[in-house]
């Protein structure tokens, strides 16, 4: 079977970690993970008939101040960015984010999902649309399992390119 | 006074043993020398009691001391919790030190479980080999011998697990790959030890090594009491795989075939 090490990067707080714990189930537990600001998931999803594993690899930080070792970058075949849709700080500096993931990663094309939809009506949702400055290839609802799954079938759709 | 022969000195073996243990549970010892006794009298060759009495104690260790000895690894804990973070990891105790001192009290906790959910009786034996004569050493690699329990062949970037031997089986190894990678990223971080290999870690009932290579490394899981030679086997077998591996790329990504390999590789070689 192709695996292939996939990225979800992001603010804390913007539901990285719901999203996976909607997508799989994890078996490392939080406190570790704080520690050495990752955690790794792995599922098997079907796409266009072809069985993929993803490894997918929840990093807590994007910045250069934080205490992330680069090599968590290294090796991926696709990377999600997330952000709180009901909160501007998790977008408002998007395009710098997005910069300093594919540096390091070395990935030209990165997945946008802008997630917590639930938080917000129809007319705010539009409104964020218009005001982050990328395409969002996607708007999920961890709490609502909301989209959840194509946000990772585009990820795997992204990692096989 | 009678010549100790080989054979002889085998004889003793249990009493050797007992010799190490008695210190602390002398009652219980008492009675399983008492039923050996027993026992020797009901039968001129003693050997195949011995055996079975030191295989005995192999398995029933735990029941025969675990609470004793878990006891008194909580109150250890409890008194000296420095000295038991390092003992417990002496690797990454060093490096994820500071943040599990803080969270001590939970380490504790799940240390008492792992005490109790998987008793070593290598581990608790080692305390008590501790300045024991040469015999005794000898004695305790031939009852706990060294075996391989897993190799991982490591992508080394993206952390996915490229072919693997197991003795047992293991649940998510994918995902015990990356996290070890993860893990390992992280160490090197810390120390800027890039094209160092890590130490062996030892864990409570088994020991990893970890060797690098040009774009993979090798995770190795050992259990028992490695002896020298073991180790200097050890590390010539895995330097010979990925040799191979990386003369002949196909390996990489054909899981069956490197499969295939590792098996052949480590268990003729060190079997
Ligand atoms: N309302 C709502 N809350 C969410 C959603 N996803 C995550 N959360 C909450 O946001 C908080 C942070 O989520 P977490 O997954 O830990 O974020 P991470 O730091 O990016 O991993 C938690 O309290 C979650 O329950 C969502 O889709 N809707
Ligand atoms: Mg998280």
């Amino acid at each position: 079977m192709i695996a292939k090490k996939v990225l979800l990067v992001g603010n804390f707080g913007v539901g990285k970690t719901s999203l996976i714990r909607r997508f799989v189930l994890n078996q490392f537990a939080e406190d570790y993970i704080s520690t050495i600001g990752v955690r790794v998931s792995a599922k098997v999803v079907q796409y266009e008939n072809t069985a993929i594993k993803l490894l997918i690899w929840d990093v807590a930080g994007t910045s250069g101040d934080e205490k992330i070792p680069k090599a968590y970058f290294l090796g991926a075949s696709a990377a999600m960015f997330v952000f709180d849709v009901s909160r501007i700080e998790t977008y408002l500096n998007i395009d710098h984010h997005l910069e300093s993931i594919k540096t390091l990663s070395g990935l030209q094309n990165i997945t946008i999902v802008g997630n917590k939809k639930d938080l917000l009506t129809q007319e705010e949702l539009q409104l964020v649309v218009e005001r982050v400055s990328v395409n969002i290839d996607l708007i999920t609802s961890a709490k609502e399992d909301e989209n959840v799954e194509n946000a990772f079938l585009e990820l795997a759709s992204q990692a096989i390119k | 006074m009678k010549k100790q022969t080989e054979d002889n000195k085998k004889d003793n073996r249990f009493e050797l043993l007992r010799e190490l243990l008695l210190v602390d549970d002398r009652e219980k010892f008492a009675a399983l020398s008492e039923e050996i006794i027993l026992r020797e009298k009901l039968s001129k060759r003693v050997q195949p009691l011995v055996d079975e009495k030191i295989e005995d104690l192999r398995i029933n260790f735990p029941e025969y001391f675990g609470p004793t000895i878990t006891e008194t690894i909580k109150i250890q804990i409890r008194d000296s919790q420095d000295e038991v973070v390092e003992a417990l990891y002496p690797i990454m105790g060093k490096l994820i030190k500071k943040s599990i001192v803080s969270e001590i009290t939970k380490l504790s906790d799940s240390i008492n479980r792992t005490v109790k959910e998987k008793f070593s009786v290598q581990q608790i034996v080692a305390r008590f080999l501790k300045g024991k004569n040469y015999d005794a050493g000898v004695i305790l690699e031939q009852v706990f011998e060294p075996f391989i329990e897993e190799v991982f062949v490591i992508e080394k970037d993206s952390g996915l697990l490229v072919g693997n031997y197991t003795r047992g089986s293991i649940a998510d190894k994918d995902m015990v790959s990356g996290m070890l990678t993860a893990i390992k990223s992280f160490a090197e971080d810390a120390f800027s030890k890039e094209h160092q290999n890590l130490e062996d870690i030892k864990f409570d009932n088994f020991q990893l090594t970890i060797k690098n290579f040009k774009s993979i490394y090798i995770a190795i899981a050992t259990s028992g009491v490695a002896t020298l030679a073991f180790k200097d086997n050890l590390a010539d077998t895995v330097d010979n795989l990925a040799e191979i591996i990386l003369r002949d790329r196909s390996y990489l990504s054909d899981e069956v075939k490197l499969n295939a390999l590792i098996e052949r590789h480590f268990i003729d070689s060190n079997e």
